[in-house]
């Protein structure tokens, strides 16, 4: 895969995860034991590891050799 | 490129900047700092074992007391000066301020080590600090402004800022790579192959134009968390308003502009760069804060002039104890450092001449204020601010709280310390990239 | 739907503190800690005083914001009204405190067991005599049910272990209340100044009372929607002096 698409999934991955992250961690109110728990464990661990992928992605950009000159053979 | 190590062209061992030359006034700093923060590591396990009853802080209301105190404030205060050095790191890369160059790389640790600074203050606050850590992963609630003080801030603008520094350091990793030494591995690490040709270069320049643009966003918004911690509780009079996470933002700015100025002139002596760091940077620091200043004694005097028209009763024997009574020495000392701060910074303006003493007076005295003010934000509020009729309360932080803090700014000279002697603190000019080449 | 509140008859109060005494017995809340606390309060100077009382429980907000403050949701709002703390989960970030207008909670600023009355010209728990006694008990007079999980959530919420570095505030006797009993400072007050009941039922006595009456709530204006109702007497201002304030060693 080329690196500009590694770099998008991983910053489109990392929105995901903070937005699954976000809205599966504690509901905001204050009337029941519901908005006391998130829907699973670590929920909001998963929104900070979004956070983490996106911004990591520019590692991954700059990092990562191009193959633009491979003429297509092999992977 | 070969990053060999005996290349011909490596003049001599000794790396740029003083990198790797353990000197004995470095040693001297290190054991110096290594004894302060033993202490306050003693003072902390002290804490631990006996449980928070060894700091000054009680509950608040019935009690007398006041259950946050000097280690939130310097949480704030923490939190706030990292807000500065990553702003000035991304201004200018954005706006490609050259003359700004120098500082970009010594702003950037300075955010790193702040909030790692800030982070470990949270801990030390904390009645159940393992258990704290764990459970902020596991069940933390967006609705509580903590939440975006620690998924944001802590983990969101620390991560990011760390990948700043390390993508904006590969290129002078290189060259220091180039150099045989203890800690070429280290180097060579860091610059992860680099290459200094024009195609990685313009890619370089493209990432950290966007690493940039998408930090801001997220300091501001870390940054107003921060103030919404505090600006959101009705039952606080003193903190519960609009104006907390404006003036929370405005004052980081200025602590943390101090800090670099004062950086700065501590780089620029210990390396002897005073012609890589020119009087020019210090004018356009010295200009930016003058400017940030007077945008906080604006929040101050807008403050001021509401408490001393009208104030609701139950804010009255709030504003009085701070501009009157047990605080006014506190709020009007950070105010005269403030205002004295400001006119000596007008002045070099007016005259077109820049000290270097009255800059690193100045650095140190906002500094000093922001603690002031923060102190004041944090306390009088817990004190003086009940909404029922409690007699008033009182707080003075113990022995353990004070050296548990000194210990965190050991700390924190520690890690400065000992990365620029692992990495240089300015970026290498052009000449020296480019030689071995 | 349940929704439990209470209600303090100021014009009956007559600040005797018998239902501080009896909290902080059920409760087992060490030196200083009041979950239940009695103001008396002083208007006007000499000679023109008026002293008045003023039981303050925690409110059982229904709007809390120490619910909406806590990081971690070890501070919630069941169902039926009662605001609970989680002490197996909380940090001891201590938000909740600064965010309660009211001044309710409390903190565990050490090891519950050095904090019961003990220390200089305080109770020597570990005296033989006392230990033949209590059987090792600290306090005396220590209550097993606290150490349970409640609630259909089953959590740690009645105080239990009340352990150093967690906070604590008045749980309405959950653990009474859920076997039907009253709290203790409710069944205690030796003339019916704390009544407790379901005012979502419209036919409890509680409710009938309050129909009767004309009650008002502390800090109204805060937006809290509090679940103590007070009749008679009238809401605490700043020209209020708070008086014989409860001298504890408050762990110095």
């Amino acid at each position: 895969m080329s690196r500009k698409a590694i770099t998008l999934l991983m910053i489109l991955g990392g929105l995901a995860f903070m937005i699954i992250g976000y809205f599966s961690s504690a509901p905001w109110g204050a009337e029941s034991v519901r908005n006391s728990n998130p829907r699973f464990d670590f929920a909001p661990a998963l929104f900070v590891l979004g956070v983490i992928i996106a911004f990591s992605s520019a590692v991954v950009y700059e990092l990562l050799p191009t193959r633009e000159e491979d003429d297509g053979a092999g992977e | 490129m070969t990053t060999e190590v005996d290349h011909p062209s490596a003049r001599s061992d000794r790396l740029p900047q003083g990198v790797g030359d353990l000197t004995t006034p470095w040693k001297a700093f290190v054991l110096g700092a290594l004894v302060v923060l033993g202490f306050g590591v003693f003072a902390y396990i002290w804490e631990l074992s006996q449980g928070m009853v060894v700091t000054g802080m009680r509950n608040v209301g019935s009690m007398g007391g006041a259950s946050w105190g000097l280690y939130i404030t310097m949480v704030v205060y923490f939190i706030g000066v990292s807000f500065a050095g990553m702003t000035v790191a991304a201004l200018i890369r954005l706006f490609n301020l050259n003359d700004l160059k120098p500082i970009a790389r010594f702003a950037e640790v300075l955010t790193v080590v702040a909030l790692l600074l800030g982070a470990l203050a949270i801990i030390v606050d904390l009645g159940q600090p393992l258990r704290g850590i764990i459970n902020l992963f596991r069940y933390a609630r967006p609705q509580s402004p903590f939440f975006g003080t620690f998924s944001l801030v802590i983990a969101g603008y620390l991560f990011a800022s760390l990948v700043f520094l390390y993508l904006s350091g590969r290129r002078d990793a290189a060259v220091m790579a180039r150099y045989p030494s203890r800690l070429q591995w280290f180097h060579r690490l860091w610059a992860a192959g680099y290459s200094h040709t024009p195609e990685e270069q313009a890619r370089h320049r493209r990432t950290t134009f966007w690493l940039a643009l998408a930090i801001i966003p997220l300091l501001i918004i870390a940054h107003s968390t921060l103030g919404f911690v505090f600006g959101l509780q009705v039952g606080r009079p003193g903190w519960y308003g609009t104006l907390q996470a404006p003036a929370f933002v405005v004052l980081a700015g200025v602590s943390g502009l101090g800090n670099i100025i004062v950086l700065a002139a501590i780089v620029r002596w210990a390396v002897g760069a005073g012609d890589r760091i020119e009087m020019k940077v210090f004018s356009w620091l010295g200009r930016f804060l003058m400017i940030l200043l007077f945008v906080y004694l604006y929040f101050m005097t807008v403050e001021l002039l509401t408490l001393l028209y009208a104030t609701p009763e139950v804010e009255k024997q709030l504003s009085d104890a701070l501009l009157g009574g047990r605080y006014a020495w506190l709020y009007w000392g950070s105010v005269a450092l403030l205002v004295i701060s400001a006119v000596l910074l007008v002045w070099q303006v007016l005259q077109g001449r820049w000290r270097m003493s009255w800059l690193v007076a100045i650095g140190i005295a906002v500094n000093l204020a922001a603690i002031g003010k923060r102190y004041l934000i944090v306390v009088p509020s817990q004190t003086h601010g009940t909404l029922l009729p409690y007699e008033t309360g009182s707080y003075s932080p113990s022995w353990v709280e004070y050296s548990v803090v000194l210990g965190l700014f050991a700390l924190g000279a520690l890690l400065v310390g000992l990365f620029f002697k692992a990495f240089p603190a300015l970026p290498l000019s052009e000449e020296e990239v480019m030689s071995d080449v | 739907m349940t929704r439990y509140a209470m209600v303090v008859d100021l014009d009956r109060c007559q600040g005797c503190r018998a239902c501080m005494e009896a909290c902080k017995i059920e409760n087992n809340t060490t030196e200083s800690m009041f979950w239940m606390y009695v103001f008396r309060f002083e208007e006007g100077s000499f000679p023109d005083t008026k002293m008045s009382f003023l039981p303050r429980p925690c409110q059982h907000c229904h709007n809390a914001p120490c619910v909406k403050v806590c990081p971690t949701g070890s501070r919630f709002k069941r169902e039926d009204g009662i605001v609970l703390t989680d002490s197996d989960r909380c940090i001891g970030c201590r938000y909740c405190e600064l965010a309660c207008p009211y001044g309710v909670n409390y903190f565990n600023w050490q090891k519950p067991e050095k904090a019961y009355y003990s220390g200089e010209g305080g109770i020597d728990w570990a005296d033989p005599d006392l230990e033949g006694v209590t059987g090792g008990a600290v306090p005396a007079y220590k209550n097993p049910e606290l150490d349970k999980l409640w609630g259909t959530e089953k959590r740690r919420t009645a105080g239990g272990g009340h352990a150093k570095g967690v906070m604590e505030k008045c749980t309405f006797c959950v653990q009474r209340v859920e076997q039907s009993l009253l709290p203790a400072c409710v069944d205690t007050c030796p003339v019916t100044a704390l009544r407790f009941g379901d005012v979502d039922d419209a036919e409890t006595p509680i409710s009938r009372f309050i129909r009767e009456k004309d009650p008002w709530h502390l800090l109204e204006e805060a937006g809290t929607e509090p679940n103590v109702f007070y009749v008679g007497g009238k809401p605490p201002s700043h020209a209020y002096k708070e008086v014989e304030r409860p001298k504890a060693r408050a762990a110095t």
